[in-house]
């Protein structure tokens, strides 16, 4: 059980302490950050048995390396969804899954949702809802090249054959929607949420 | 680099930062970046948006098993290492980074200072511990220098380097992992009077592709500024 002593760390301490092997704080981490990699790791599979999979791959592949956060390349949180991202998309390209959620991929529904226990949790649905009415700015066909690229794991190959465009059109929606989602989040990026 | 080479990967910058490039794509424009500082300052400035984009996910609760089976396997591995004979334990890399720098690591010493600790203050006798392990030899591309990799039983390197030209003042040494199509930043080190030098890389190399070294600013760079001078291929 995490103690009172290691929960009011900061996400770079309690790094720090697993980095030394410490199995209380690493717990700690996961209480933290275990949620938001699960739920990625759900929206991108859409299959819980094999999020779960990914999610405890990613989260042993950090205790196990030990030492690999580096607080320059942003806050943990970003860090974590950011192997959690590499590692789904690898599960994706792997397997056939991605020929279920080619089909799918329209109509992914979200179950089990989260229950709102602490203020943690309802800031972050907060901040879930202003991501995704950035995102809901965009044009449709950037929006949606953007979407099946980050959270469906295909290549831009891939979707320049799925939506039968040229792959040069391809890239360019996926810069200019980028730039564009840079555009409405800058305020919200520049005191990024914990 | 040619101008045809730069157009191709400036309009990559948004499919990288989205994970849409294949492995082998991906691998050609990490190594464009290293010589193009323009598209370094474009990937830089698009990838806060890139980083919010799984905040916009609705929040699922994750079954309790996958807690319970992970904290199973940390404890088991946390007892296992504890319980270890005293030839094999081996001492926790922050714990002996504390020790080194003579108090607690703070997280803004964590950058510099712990990469240059790691260089300098331990050699292949302390971080070795007489495990068996396996050496792997390097290729470089200066006309007198050599180096070898050391994998440890416990999958951490340690590379040892000879025939390396001193560098000015400003300039050290500093290793990298490629994994995955990624390449990470690891301590920076220099070399003695005799061009030798021994840097440990406390990664777990099971999964790297290779172990490199380029010559960047003293404290160590987040992204590798040129091509690789030596490289260990894993």
């Amino acid at each position: 059980m995490v103690t009172a002593d290691i929960r009011n760390l900061a996400d770079e301490e309690v790094m720090q302490l697993v980095g030394d092997g410490d199995p209380r704080a690493f717990e700690l981490f996961y209480d933290r950050h275990g949620g938001a990699a699960f739920s990625l790791a759900y929206r991108m599979v859409g299959d819980r048995v094999m999020a779960e999979d990914i999610s405890q791959e990613a989260f042993l592949s950090i205790w196990r390396s030990r030492m690999r956060y580096d607080p320059a390349r942003g806050s943990v949180r970003t860090w974590v969804l950011g192997i959690v991202h590499n590692r789904t998309i690898d599960a994706l390209r792997r397997g056939a899954v991605h020929e279920r959620r080619r089909e799918q991929f329209d109509g992914i529904e979200e179950r089990h949702e989260a229950r709102e226990r602490t203020d943690v949790e309802a800031a972050r649905r907060e901040e879930a809802r202003s991501v995704r009415s950035a995102l809901e700015t965009l044009p449709a066909e950037q929006r949606r090249t953007i979407e099946l690229a980050y959270f469906g794991g295909f290549s831009h190959s891939q979707i320049a054959e799925l939506l039968d465009e040229p792959i040069g059109t391809i890239k360019g929606r996926m810069r200019l929607g980028l730039d564009k989602l840079r555009d409405q989040l800058a305020d919200f990026a520049a005191g990024e949420f914990a | 680099m040619s101008t045809g080479d730069h157009a191709t990967h400036r309009d990559e910058v948004g499919a990288y930062l989205l994970g849409a490039l294949s492995d082998a794509e991906r691998a050609a424009f990490e190594g464009h970046l290293v010589d193009c500082a323009e598209c370094r300052t474009e990937v830089e400035r698009l990838r806060p948006a890139a980083d919010l984009l799984p905040r916009s996910v609705e929040q699922v609760e994750p079954p309790p098993t996958l807690k319970r089976s992970l904290m199973e396997v940390v404890e088991r591995e946390a007892r296992e290492r504890d319980g270890a004979p005293a030839t094999q334990r081996r001492t926790p890399l922050g714990e002996r980074l504390r020790r080194a720098l003579g108090g607690s690591l703070r997280p803004a010493l964590a950058g510099a200072a712990v990469v240059l600790a790691v260089a300098i203050g331990f050699g292949i006798g302390q971080l070795g511990g007489g495990d068996e392990g396996r050496t792997v030899v390097a290729q470089t591309t200066l006309p007198d220098a050599s180096g070898s990799l050391k994998v440890h039983d416990d999958d951490t390197g340690t590379l040892e380097v000879r025939g390396m030209p001193s560098l000015s003042g400003d300039r050290v040494y500093q290793a990298w992992v490629q994994r995955d199509g990624m390449i990470e930043p690891e301590p920076t080190f220099e070399v003695g009077a005799d061009g030798s030098g021994v840097v440990a890389v406390p990664e777990d190399l099971s999964d790297a592709q290779a172990v490199m070294v380029t010559r960047e600013p003293r404290g160590g760079a987040r992204a590798p500024s040129e091509k690789p001078i030596l490289t260990v291929t894993l």
